[in-house]
């Protein structure tokens, strides 16, 4: 790995029912950005499920997470989530 | 503000549409005619035989009297491939004709070249079914005046009535001769069934058929006679015939959709209806034609032949035809090849005009003939209300359709439909848009089972047997929707101004709901 490339991980799909979680390094604090048609309606337990998931698996480094959502149901979102996390965790700093 | 039967706030007056006093909601059935039916001018035709055909499209918009601020109306029978509403649009822009109000059966996607003429004031109207890119923008407030949705007969019902005057019909006309006589049978834009066509050849002031394919005169079998046609304009296409008929439609192979087609089967099974004679409609989705596969495995073990397949109509139901599970076809529109091949050339495909399919007010509707129909709706709530018009985000992106129709007409309306699209539930406490109310609602059918309308007393008796050996799982409505909130969780509410995009008409003509626009 280069000296200066962005550290990012990811997990899921795009498949109908699920989502693609993408975890990177973020400048300041944790950013979430959440696309896809059930956002409209689901926005705040969405953020509410993922600042859930990244608490309780202790993250505390600056990240950003971005979600292109399909459709996925809250679990989905969460296992997602955490599966992302624990890889990006994993990699080199 | 006042509170119509489907208990929907509706303004006494809308803006663009009127006094809503005197017009609100009902009941399914509460309205009746009187009075006598609305007409079109009177004219004759030339004495000594001449041709109707006058050039193009250019020269019939001018022959046919339009002026600003008139009525003109289409039909939707070429569907997505449809060159002649763009072509009448552009030509009426290019003539100066402007505050057009459009009365089309439906627009599509690639109707959506009208934008800038609705932008710029040459269309300031639309009453008729928005599908795709207008209805995204008529849900952004985009058109000045509130669109009115009317179902398949409401619509012909609204012009028999006096409710809507045509000043000028363009029928895309797959094959027309010099005396204005039309078929859909045939051409290279062949569509079938020109069923949505007939009321307003028979309604409008001027009549101007356009047409691709020309034919010595007299054409036969004709479906609109030249009798209330005017003009005939010739172009070199009225259509892509890639978007016109679709490709052969497949039943679903999604074990979850099949397993709901499935359940859906078992309780027309189990109906009164199922005998022989029973006469269906189920469209052309994915789970309907399921449906309508296991049904026709029940027929053949039960012995039982059908009498009607109804409404518009597919490949699928011109097999069941030809291998004797139906007698006859009542077709409004052919879905494809095969659909429109049959109706040329099988007596027993009939076709029918929108009146004859749908229409409440006339003395022989087929759909008051009908036992089953099998529906889909975006949304229905815990009162069985369906929406079929708007989306979860609050956008319109769908007309009414049959909906409406069949389902006041059958003897047994079914809802069949996945619990949840994605994560968004398809039961709630409350629709955002009543379509068509759960009083003309009989059963729910998802992949937990069936949820059927307490009103219907019967129908839990009828499908006692089948509940009592597990071959249909009963749930009860509360139950569902407590299901679809659990695993989706609470919605947030759709922010909403008071400004009304679209009318919402029941097949009466009373108003039964209004979509407002979202806010930005």
């Amino acid at each position: 790995m280069e000296a200066n490339a962005i550290k990012t991980a990811q997990a899921g799909t795009l498949e109908s029912m699920d989502c693609l979680v993408v975890v990177s390094e973020s400048d300041a604090g944790r950013a979430i950005e959440i696309s896809g048609g059930a956002a409209v309606r689901f926005k705040a337990s969405m953020e509410k499920e993922i600042n859930d998931t990244l608490d309780a698996l202790g993250a505390v480094e600056p990240i950003r997470i971005s979600v292109q959502d399909n459709g996925a149901l809250g679990v989905v979102l969460g296992a997602r989530v955490e599966a992302a996390y624990r890889r990006y965790a994993r990699l080199a700093p | 503000m006042e509170i119509n039967a489907a208990k929907r706030k509706i303004p006494s007056l809308i803006d663009g549409y009127g006094e809503t006093s005197g017009k609100l909601f009902e009941g399914a059935f509460a309205r009746v005619p009187s009075g006598y039916r609305a007409g079109p001018k009177m004219r004759a035709a030339e004495p000594n035989g001449g041709s109707k055909v006058i050039g193009g499209i250019k020269e019939a918009v001018m022959a046919s009297g339009l002026k600003s601020g008139m009525t003109i109306s289409f039909h939707h029978h070429l569907r997505n491939g449809d060159f002649v509403v763009n072509e009448v649009i552009k030509t009426c822009a290019e003539l100066g004709i402007g505050d057009l109000t459009i009365f089309p059966t439906a627009l599509f996607d690639v109707h959506k070249t009208i934008i800038p003429y609705i932008r710029s004031g040459v269309v300031t109207k639309i009453m008729g079914s928005v599908n795709g890119a207008i209805g995204r923008l008529v849900s952004g407030g985009e058109l000045g005046t509130p669109v009115v949705l009317r179902s398949h007969g409401g619509r012909p019902r609204a012009v028999v009535s006096g409710d809507v005057h045509i000043d000028a019909a363009f029928i895309a006309a797959p094959t027309a001769d010099r005396g204005g006589n039309i078929s859909g049978r045939t051409g290279k834009s062949a569509c079938g069934s020109m069923g949505y066509a007939f009321t307003d050849a028979e309604y409008a002031d001027v009549v101007v058929a356009v047409t691709d394919n020309l034919r010595s005169f007299p054409i036969s079998p004709v479906s609109i006679p030249g009798i209330y046609v005017d003009l005939v304009a010739v172009t070199d296409s009225i259509g892509d015939p890639a978007g016109i008929v679709s490709g052969a439609t497949r039943v679903t192979r999604d074990p979850l959709r099949l397993l709901i087609a499935k359940y859906a089967s078992k309780l027309i099974e189990a109906s009164p209806y199922f005998m022989d004679g029973i006469s269906f409609q189920t469209g052309a989705g994915g789970i309907p034609l399921a449906v309508t596969a296991f049904m026709k495995e029940a027929m053949r073990r039960r012995n039982i032949t059908g009498s009607f397949g109804l409404g518009g109509i597919t490949g699928y139901f011109v097999d069941l035809m030809r291998e004797g599970l139906v007698r006859k076809l009542m077709d409004v529109q052919s879905f494809d090849l095969e659909a429109v091949n049959s109706i040329s050339s099988d007596s027993n495909h009939i076709e029918i005009s929108a009146d004859w399919y749908a229409n409440p007010w006339n003395c022989g509707v087929a759909v008051n003939m009908l036992d089953v129909v099998i529906l889909g709706a975006t949304e229905v709530d815990t009162d069985f209300n369906a929406n079929v018009n708007t989306e979860a985000d609050g956008t319109l992106l769908h007309g009414i359709g049959g909906h409406q129709d069949t389902a006041a007409g059958a003897k047994l309306t079914i809802i069949a439909q996945p619990l949840l699209r994605g994560r968004i539930p398809c039961v709630v406490e409350r629709v955002h848009t009543v379509t068509t109310p759960g009083e003309v609602i009989d059963a729910l059918v998802t992949e937990f089972g069936v949820t059927i309308n307490p009103r219907r007393k019967d129908l839990f008796d009828a499908a006692a047997d089948f509940a009592i050996s597990k071959q249909i799982p009963l749930v009860p409505m509360e139950e569902l929707a407590a299901r679809a909130r659990a695993m989706s969780g609470e919605m947030e509410p759709i922010h909403m101004t008071d400004r009304v995009v679209a009318v919402v008409e029941w097949r009466d003509g009373t108003v039964i709901d209004v979509v407002r626009q979202v806010e930005k």
